[in-house]
């Protein structure tokens, strides 16, 4: 079953290849999409029930467990949202003449490659291949935030190749020494592999182990877009269109955030304490949502004011992770799920405020709630919702993450927090409710663009009321095990 | 043998050097090039070495593909990049190149004194080699900083790539060959990535000076 996950998405892009009707590269991008959503369900279902999926083959490469479904469940539900959201949004930009059927074509094989990658990068267990996914999920994305090339978005692109591969270049020199650190105590053919260095991390060189850390965090973290190593960020979600906007906040970021999980957990146990690798993180984590603050409370472009929020986020998962208690981790991972989906859904409903109205700047932007009533509507509840207000779900995980820290006696640093929290609110809602005021342009002609996609929107905005005030019972068990790996014992 | 390795490893070091000092986009593509060959020469030898102690081959194959595309196919494709963009020669660095290579020498002076006070590292030779390939990568990353030409970004992050080689080669004697062969893939897509990106960077802003990138801030 697991290798369907690996095999699908290869005959998608074959076929996407192949074909020239432009009307069947949605088809096989959703239908790919949907079949892998079925094999995610079920090996979530079999992961809850035994704990894992491994196989005996190619050296037991790949490896699923309760960590890694909780992220995959996440790209992959993301991942055919965006292709369905996809098909009206470059359908209209194809009507307005941006774009030809070739880069139509580009665009699909892309977005499945890039969603193919993260995949990888989840489901394996080898260090090594996870850092060669990780440098691909850029490599796949570099034409994708560079699709309309025209000035800003070539400059994105440089900006996001460059920066991302020079720090995913320090990462792998992180790999390296976790490599050495462990030369003597495991054998060749388990070079790297996850599960080997955790049951042996009590025997690795800590102090290697230590200089690996702070690489792979300084790696890893560029593609998490923590601060100060955000900067490719805001320009690569604010220039790609708006579905790879979706997967780059929503999706990537995870990906890049479940390595540095997954390298916090061996140099704890090998440490046997949480101190140095907490340091690091909520220094990271307080710097990154600090920036943040600044940034939105200053901005005219409402697609980067999403983009710093993401960054926001971040740093509280990582701040989170940071503190390593079992509440905070359960509130990492849950906040993981509750970001991904209220910033996907705000990139989708973005990409239609902008292919209505044109434009980026908040300022020319007026009236939204009569001009576009479902996706204006989405919008205002995503940004009351990314804000952190109930009943919507990130305000139930932010306020465990928050919880966590007092009841670790961290006063100042929960202070710092709820303060940055608070100037963000007031930030998006200074900035973002104009949009909602005023009248509109007259050439403006009010109703909705993209059906399928503001059905996908409601969906989530749906899914984010209801997480937001219960949680089913096989998912916080599911969430309890992915925190005891972890955490460990 | 392990001679020639510790005299390699300080060469190509020199080869980093060098290239601080090139003026020429032209030289940075050479002397990359030698770069390459050394580190290809300095795999054959732990190849060889392989081959004969345990029976494997796959670093001679590591070898091969060094050859193959780092030696031969990168330089060439960096040479068609350039014929495509550049048309006038202007000068491409911030500071002068005294100073350049002095930072250089901090640079190194710095990964020693780094290295030497993490315990489990510091036993003799794999030391000083070890020193040797984390200073390529540093002063990779200084050379991207200080050119501004796109150009030699992307030779700065080949020598941060070959510095990162040349780093697991000598501490952990080549990674497993699945990674390396991923690794090598990833390399050539990301230089034929950057060179499509500064080929558009050249049509949309006239030249490939990365300085004339301003339009995206706060």
């Amino acid at each position: 079953m697991g290798y369907i996950l690996w095999i699908v998405p290869i005959i998608g892009i074959l076929l996407l290849t192949a074909v020239k009707d432009k009307k069947l590269f949605p088809i096989i991008s959703v239908a790919k999409a949907s079949i892998l959503l079925i094999a995610a369900i079920f090996i979530t279902r079999t992961v809850m029930l035994q704990g894992k999926v491994s196989y005996k083959n190619l050296q037991g490469l790949l490896y699923i467990d309760s960590v890694s479904i909780i992220a995959l469940d996440i790209v992959v539900v993301i991942g055919l949202l965006s292709a369905i959201y996809s098909i009206n949004y470059l359908n209209l930009e194809l009507l307005h003449g941006k774009i030809d059927i070739k880069r139509l074509k580009l665009y699909y094989i892309l977005m499945d490659t890039f969603i193919y990658t993260m995949v990888l990068a989840l489901t394996v267990n080898n260090m090594g291949i996870m850092w060669i996914a990780i440098e691909a999920t850029t490599l796949a994305s570099a034409f994708l935030v560079g699709f309309y090339n025209d000035k800003e978005a070539i400059e994105g692109t440089w900006k996001y190749v460059i920066i991302c591969s020079v720090g995913i270049g320090v990462a792998f020199l992180g790999i390296i020494l976790l490599q050495l650190s462990s030369i003597g105590v495991l054998k060749e053919a388990n070079f790297l592999q996850w599960t080997n260095l955790y049951e042996n991390a009590t025997a690795l060189k800590p102090s290697i182990l230590k200089l690996a850390f702070i690489f792979l965090l300084v790696g890893f973290g560029t593609k998490a877009g923590l601060a100060p190593m955000h900067t490719w960020l805001p320009d690569a979600h604010s220039q790609a269109p708006s579905p790879i906007s979706a997967l780059l906040s929503g999706v990537l970021l995870n990906s890049a955030m479940y390595g540095i999980i997954r390298m916090v957990s061996i140099v704890n146990k090998g440490l046997g304490e949480s101190i140095f690798t907490g340091r690091l993180l909520i220094s990271l984590g307080v710097l990154s949502i600090g920036t943040s603050a600044i940034f939105i409370i200053t901005q005219k472009d409402y697609k980067r004011l999403l983009a710093y929020s993401s960054i926001e986020h971040m740093g509280i998962i990582a701040i989170a992770i940071g503190l390593f208690t079992p509440a905070s981790i359960f509130a990492a991972l849950f906040h993981m799920i509750n970001h991904s989906a209220t910033k996907a859904m705000l990139f989708f409903s973005s990409g239609n405020i902008l292919q209505k109205y044109e434009t980026k700047d908040i300022g020319k932007i007026k009236n939204l709630l009569k001009i576009l009533p479902v996706s204006g509507f989405v919008f205002f509840a995503g940004i009351f919702a990314i804000a952190g207000t109930p009943p919507f779900s990130v305000f139930a995980s932010e306020f465990n993450v928050i919880l966590s820290i007092f009841n670790n006696h961290n006063f100042i640093l929960g202070g710092v927090v709820i303060g940055f929290i608070s100037i963000i609110f007031v930030g998006i809602a200074m900035t973002l409710f104009k949009m909602f005021y005023g009248t509109s342009p007259e050439h403006l002609i009010p109703g909705d663009i993209n059906i399928p996609g503001e059905i996908v929107m409601v969906c989530m905005l749906i899914f984010i009321l209801i997480t937001g005030i219960y949680m089913p019972l096989q998912v916080k068990g599911l969430l309890l095990s992915a925190e005891k790996i972890i955490i460990g014992g | 043998m392990e001679n020639y390795l510790a005299a390699l490893s300080l060469l190509i070091l020199f080869s980093a050097f060098v290239l601080m000092a090139n003026k020429r986009i032209k030289s940075y593509i050479a002397t990359i090039r030698v770069q390459s060959i050394f580190i290809a020469i300095a795999v054959g030898i732990e190849g060889a070495k392989s081959l004969k102690t345990t029976g494997h081959f796959d670093i001679l194959l590591v070898c091969v593909l060094i050859i193959a595309f780092k030696v031969i196919y990168i330089p060439r494709l960096l040479h068609r990049t350039y014929g495509k963009v550049e048309y006038r020669v202007a000068k491409d660095f911030f500071l002068n190149i005294p100073i350049l290579i002095l930072i250089c020498c901090l640079l190194v002076v710095f990964s020693y004194f780094t290295l030497s006070t993490v315990e489990g590292i510091n036993t003799g030779e794999s030391n000083v080699q070890m020193v040797n390939s984390i200073s390529i990568v540093l002063i990779g990353m200084f050379f991207m900083i200080s050119r501004k030409k796109a150009i030699g970004q992307i030779v700065g992050f080949l020598v941060i790539e070959n510095g990162l080689f040349v780093t697991a080669l000598f501490s952990t004697k080549g990674m497993p060959l699945i990674i390396d062969i991923g690794i090598f893939i990833d390399l050539i897509t990301a230089v034929m990535i950057m060179g499509i990106i500064s080929f558009k960077i050249n049509e949309k802003f006239d030249s490939i000076d990365t300085n004339k990138l301003k339009n995206l801030r706060g």
